[in-house]
């Protein structure tokens, strides 16, 4: 194995190029298929191989914004990305962050940061995921039940759509999405989750995704793929705040982005052969992984929730290569539904 | 009293040895003065000439031409890499065209 060591001279340790393309493929499937960044992965990930804490966390950005690019063309090309959408949402978010950065300082001036900002972070995990799985349980029933030839009780209006028909001026439509809405709609999405995602001291990808789903009403393509449009900005950001901070190690993000743009890559394409409900069932399953590793985080179990991590992102990513493989080989049959283009 | 004043000057007597024990490490590395701020340095000691000691070099020789090159860097391998996995992918025979989105 000596063989695949490189010396970094950033971070000052010799590290396994086989480690660093095995986390980039792994964080670069699940980001395209889900639509996030992926530090909850990449970060205690490289942590656990040695890399030091604030090095994991600089070179995990810059490789975040270089992947993002990666599933933005691919999206993109879908007509999963809504621009308009993802420029209201990022100013919102910008704003939310900078709030929610000066409520973390406001929290350790009162010395509740550290214990109180994980217990909220593996409730509202465990809210999202809950939120989710029920969401998925609800629509699968009532699939049933439409098949069975079942009389289906009537869904009733969703949060989005009520949240829609508020009318403050400009109504926007945005044309990806299919929605008509007022822009500050989006706007208090972002500044809502960019608020969130700065107290809880991560990207926020996972948090807007479902939001932007449940929130503002778009299908679960257009949320990933207007995601990671978000995600791509950020991540350039973040790239440069790091690296200029010192904190980047450039070499292990550019291996990492290799591995990562190819799994990047497949797991966009991925989108094309499961339905949106699938997405949001492997992505509560994902969000419940996550939790479980900040509960052990809690108890002081930072090894066994390092590995939890790793192992369940990459066990998630063979799921979602595993669709992928059998979507192309029906579609090459000719054996795919009509519905999937 | 002889007894007081005995115990005050063995306080005083081993306050100053503890200030002492105390200071020296600062008095070796330099007297006294505030420390300065760490700074962080890519050790390009045995490093070959190349790519890795080119970025240690950028990184040495400042942290902001360090943040443009990270980003440039990041940018332009997503978009080339981005653009080659595109055709790679498409070279498998599937429709890569807009997709409908079924929920």
């Amino acid at each position: 194995m000596e063989l695949f060591e490189i010396y970094l001279p950033v971070a000052g340790i010799h590290f396994n190029v086989l480690v660093l393309l095995l986390i980039g493929f792994t964080v670069g499937v699940c980001g395209g298929f889900f639509g996030i960044g992926g530090a909850w992965i990449v970060t205690p990930a490289l942590n656990i191989f040695g890399f030091p804490m604030p090095y994991a966390i600089g070179t995990d950005l810059a490789h975040i914004g270089g992947k993002s690019i990666v599933s933005t063309i691919r999206h993109g090309k879908f007509g999963n990305v809504d621009v308009r959408l993802g420029v209201a949402m990022i100013l919102g978010t910008t704003i939310g962050m900078e709030l929610g950065a000066n409520l973390v300082i406001k929290l350790e001036q009162m010395g509740l940061a550290e214990g109180m900002i994980r217990k909220m972070y593996i409730v509202f995990l465990g809210a999202i995921g809950s939120y989710v799985l029920y969401d998925y349980l609800t629509h699968t029933r009532r699939q049933r039940q439409v098949k069975a030839g079942l009389e289906v009780a009537a869904t009733g209006e969703t949060v989005a759509q009520k949240l829609q028909r508020i009318k403050i001026p400009p109504m926007v439509h945005f044309h990806a999405s299919g929605i008509t809405c007022s822009v500050w709609l989006p706007v208090l999405v972002g500044l809502t989750t960019g608020i969130v995602a700065a107290v809880l001291g991560v990207g926020g990808g996972f948090i807007r995704m479902p939001a932007l789903i449940y929130l503002i009403g778009c299908p679960t393509a257009v949320a990933v793929g207007t995601d990671l449009f978000e995600v791509m900005i950020t991540g350039a950001y973040g790239a440069f705040t790091y690296g200029v901070k010192g904190r980047v190690e450039l070499i292990a993000a550019m291996w990492m982005l290799f591995a990562a743009a190819i799994g990047a890559q497949l797991g966009t394409v991925a989108i094309k052969y499961v339905r949106g409900y699938a997405i949001r069932l492997l992505f509560a399953i994902t969000i419940f992984v996550a939790c479980s590793s900040v509960v052990l985080k809690q108890l002081e179990f930072q090894l066994a929730s390092a590995i939890t991590i790793l192992v369940a992102g990459i066990g998630i990513s063979l799921v979602i290569i595993a669709w992928l493989v059998k979507g192309i080989v029906d579609e090459r049959a000719g054996r795919l539904p009509a519905n999937h283009a | 009293m002889r007894r007081e004043h005995f115990l005050t000057w063995a306080r005083a007597g081993v306050a100053a040895l503890l200030s002492w024990a105390l200071a020296a490490p600062a008095v070796a590395a330099g007297g006294g003065k505030g420390a300065s701020k760490l700074v962080n340095v890519a050790d390009t000691r045995g490093l070959e000439p190349g790519l890795s000691r080119w970025i240690a070099g950028v990184y040495n020789e400042s942290f902001w031409l360090f943040g443009l090159l990270t980003v440039a860097v990041m940018v332009g391998m997503g978009l080339i890499l981005g653009l080659a996995t595109d055709k790679a992918v498409g070279l498998l025979g599937i429709n890569l065209g807009k997709i409908s989105h079924h929920e």
